[in-house]
């Protein structure tokens, strides 16, 4: 048929009937479609893979324990857990927890499961940790005992971690297979790069969990798109809000914004360079930044300032005036710089990525702020593989950097200021401070509540004159979602990666 | 002319061996470790004994000269190796997106047809009127307005406001042929975009030419009817150099539909190809770019061919 001038306006005129027809595909009852940050490059569960990965993960598989919607600790495959003596610890497990291959969880599963991660050839992310476990013991089918080389306190927490999910020995092998799991939801499908699609597990542990029939989750890479995605009404949650959405979303009745503050930007430091091996300069450094410029410039104002260790405020251990150590006082950063013998400031370098806009603008207002104290530092923004290559060689001399402790306990911060680890971007390089590491062992060793806050607060004191790291902003971390949405919920602080968790009781509809 | 066939396919396998090098050796000297970045996701340090292992089980802890000497070996036994994140076969991967993004290019060029050769030719026969300038500024706009900015307000406007197409995804033609449809829509008419505007103006500049020619004046001359002249003297005639530019045109948009795929969640070639440079996945970073490039030679070791079936000269040159 030839197109003629008669037929094409007859088509320009059917177009806004367009709508009536479906565009989408239509919601299917009970079930959920959530839209990841990315998708899951792989989802092995012991292999820190981020946090998309993380969510999917909190899916399919269960550890011994997890983190409940308050934070606090509540059982999995355990249905309780005691501390025998200061290096044991016993977790009873449940009667009716199976993998999904309808293999009954048993103790020696458990065991097999630390013995892959602590082995030789593992690339566990808690391998480190499952070395520490001397002996492991199953005196029963139901009974696991640990016993660890040293008196270990922070234990449990690590078997909430999505990186210490159990797993099914008989799982099956190769490249492409996934290990079978214990979790609320089966991985039914997933067309690669695009989607995933779960099912509910029907012998799952927990009675009448999960509540959804099922899970679609669709990978949007942009987060303007994952926006759009949930405004266009293509899905039903969404995970990383950009801070720059976050206003609006607020402002739509037909959406809802749970959001947390949980992950942190931070400086690090190469103390082997000229002055930073004074704590004095990194002191200065310290009270020499605005934080609240870079909450607004990095974050949309959707954040709050970092003025000490990054212990967020619904911590135990957390002390209000040690959490303000750092606060921003020009004046005293400049004293401590004529009393360090750098009255006049000197130059510097600062190393962060261009690839990441919150990276770049932290970077940009300490930029400014130490230039206004006198200290002149150029700016070096690699992609991030690029950074963290520099970081881990230790070439820079000073960093951004932003990421969450693994959980809401000061022991989590080990990891930012232990100097004794080997060197890794996300810490200093070459700052070893004796005292810091004495009291982060006797912290994690010590079972009493009052002795360990005694010695987190003394660790913070030393922490605030030494600055190990210099803490800039907290950034608020969230989800949106439709109304119908219930039951999910974003986790505070530290673990608000872990928030999938509470997919199980989600429904929608 | 088998002598010549023989000698310039050896010389495409040449070009193809020059361009495996060149990719091979610049993606493994830029910084950053395959190993280590996996294991760092999220800002977390990993345990360096972890890190070590994975470095030896992929195999980066050997001489760079072994590394390549295994790949070439691949190459030859068309074995491009896996990804080195989750051990997928990056030939699989490629025929899983390649189709994608060639489905989308090829979209884009029908739509470019199908508006900027009646737009262009009509421009042309109305040469300097009101129509012919707002046409010419717009095609000029469409060239000069980012695709990131058209992709954004069409998310906007059709998904949005409208609530006629979803904001953006991907579902398999075998799944939902109208679901499929709709969702290749927004990034074909994005892919479109800076096509129209080539097409449209080869297309004036082509038809304009045409019209000036002794054998339209001729046609003109023996009383032909104005519309048999236009349809199969003048566009028959301009119709092939805009072809030309057409197909250079899409050539290049081979590796060049990140933003559209990125913008619109369409997951073909680039997407993958942007992750694996992010995430230094050296198999997958050489496997796409060397396939791109061997369609580049392919293509032109075709027209080679064509040219030199057609046109003596050329194979004795």
């Amino acid at each position: 048929m030839t197109p003629t001038r008669r037929s094409l306006l007859a088509a320009g005129a059917a177009l806004p009937f367009l709508g009536a027809v479906p565009a989408r595909a239509q919601r299917q009852p009970g079930v959920l479609r959530f839209g990841l940050s990315s998708f899951p490059p792989s989802i092995q569960p012991w292999v820190n893979t981020g946090t998309a990965a993380a969510t999917v993960k909190l899916l399919i598989y269960r550890g011994l324990v997890s983190f409940a919607p308050d934070g606090t600790l509540r059982g999995e495959l355990a249905e309780s857990w005691q501390n025998e003596n200061p290096t044991t610890w016993v977790f009873r497990l449940r009667e009716n927890a199976v993998f999904q291959n309808g293999d009954r969880v048993t103790s020696e599963d458990i065991r097999w499961n630390l013995e892959q991660m602590a082995a030789e050839r593992s690339t566990a992310f808690y391998r480190g940790q499952a070395q520490r476990i001397a002996r492991i013991e199953t005196p029963d089918a139901r009974t696991v005992r640990l016993v660890t080389m040293e008196p270990m306190v922070t234990l449990p927490l690590w078997f909430a971690n999505y990186h210490m999910m159990m797993v099914s020995p008989r799982s099956p092998t190769g490249a492409g297979s996934l290990p079978i799991g214990a979790g609320p939801f089966v991985l039914k499908g997933q067309e690669r790069g695009v989607s995933l699609d779960l099912e509910p597990f029907d012998r799952y542990y927990k009675p009448g969990l999960p509540k959804l029939r099922g899970v679609r989750m669709i990978a949007y890479a942009d987060e303007n798109l994952r926006v759009a995605a949930l405004q266009a009404g293509d899905v039903d949650l969404i995970e990383y809000v950009p801070w720059q959405a976050m206003a609006s979303i607020e402002a739509d009745p037909k959406l809802r914004l749970d959001a947390a503050d949980g992950p942190f930007m931070y400086l690090t430091f190469n103390t082997t360079r000229p002055h930073l091996g004074d704590a004095r300069v990194r002191r200065a450094i310290a009270h020499a930044i605005r934080r609240e410029d870079i909450v607004k410039a990095a974050f949309f104002g959707r954040g709050s300032p970092l003025e000490g260790l990054p212990i967020p405020p619904g911590s135990p251990l957390f002390d209000a005036e040690l959490a303000t150590g750092w606060r921003y006082d020009p004046d005293r950063a400049r004293a401590l710089l004529a009393e360090a013998g750098v009255p006049n400031g000197f130059s510097t370098n600062i190393l962060s990525t261009a690839q990441y806009g919150m990276h770049k603008d932290t970077a940009e207002v300490v930029q400014q702020h130490l230039a206004a104290v006198g200290i002149q530092a150029e700016l070096r923004l690699p992609d991030w593989a690029t950074r963290v290559t520099l970081g881990n060689r230790g070439q820079f001399d000073i960093s951004v950097m932003g990421t969450t402790t693994e959980n809401n306990d000061p022991d989590g911060l080990t990891n930012l200021i232990d100097g004794s680890l080997p060197a890794s971007y996300i810490r200093s390089i070459g700052l070893r401070v004796p005292r810091i590491e004495e009291l982060l062992a006797a912290g994690r060793a010590e079972f009493d509540e009052a002795k360990r806050r005694a010695i987190y607060t003394e660790m913070q004191r030393i922490a605030l004159a030494e600055a190990p790291i210099v803490g800039l902003a907290w950034r608020s971390q969230g989800y949106a979602m439709v109304p119908e949405v219930r039951g999910f919920k974003a986790l505070a602080g530290a673990l608000n990666f872990f928030s999938g968790i509470t997919l199980e009781e989600t429904t929608i509809g | 002319m088998l002598v010549w066939t023989v000698r310039r396919i050896l010389v495409s396998l040449v070009l193809i061996w020059i361009v495996a090098t060149v990719i091979f050796t610049v993606i493994h000297l830029v910084p950053g470790d395959p190993a280590e970045l996996l294991l760092s996701s999220g800002g977390m340090a990993p345990d360096p004994a972890a890190v070590a292992e994975l470095r030896e089980r992929l195999g980066l802890d050997r001489p760079f000269l072994e590394q390549y000497g295994a790949f070439l070996s691949g190459l030859l036994r068309g074995d491009l190796g896996a990804s080195m994140i989750d051990e997928y076969p990056v030939i699989d991967e490629v025929l899983l997106r390649l189709p994608r993004t060639l489905e989308l290019i090829a979209a884009g060029a029908i739509l470019a047809v199908l508006i900027g050769i009646p737009v262009g030719t009509q421009a042309a026969l109305r040469r300097g009127t009101v129509f012919d300038r707002a046409t010419s500024a717009t095609a000029a706009l469409l060239l000069a307005v980012p695709i990131f900015v058209v992709g954004t307000l069409l998310v906007l406007v059709f998904a949005q406001w409208l609530r006629w197409m979803p904001a953006g995804g991907y579902v398999p033609l075998a799944q939902d042929p109208w679901q499929h449809l709709t969702l290749l829509t927004m990034p074909a008419l994005a892919v479109a975009k800076g096509l129209v505007a080539v097409v449209f103006r080869m297309t004036r500049a082509a038809v304009l030419d045409s019209l000036s020619r002794d054998f339209v004046r001729t046609a003109r001359a023996k009383g032909l009817s104005p519309s048999r002249i236009l349809v199969h003297h003048v566009v028959r005639n301009a119709i092939i150099p805009v072809l030309t530019v057409l197909a250079l045109h899409m050539g290049t948009l081979l590796g060049g539909t990140v933003l559209v795929e990125y913008v619109f969640n369409w997951p073909g070639m680039s997407t993958p190809l942007l992750k694996a440079v992010e995430a230094r996945d050296y198999p997958m970073v050489v496997g796409i770019v060397l396939t791109i490039s061997v369609l580049f030679v392919a293509l032109n070791l075709v027209m080679d061919l064509v040219y030199a079936a057609l046109d003596p000269r050329i194979r004795h040159a």
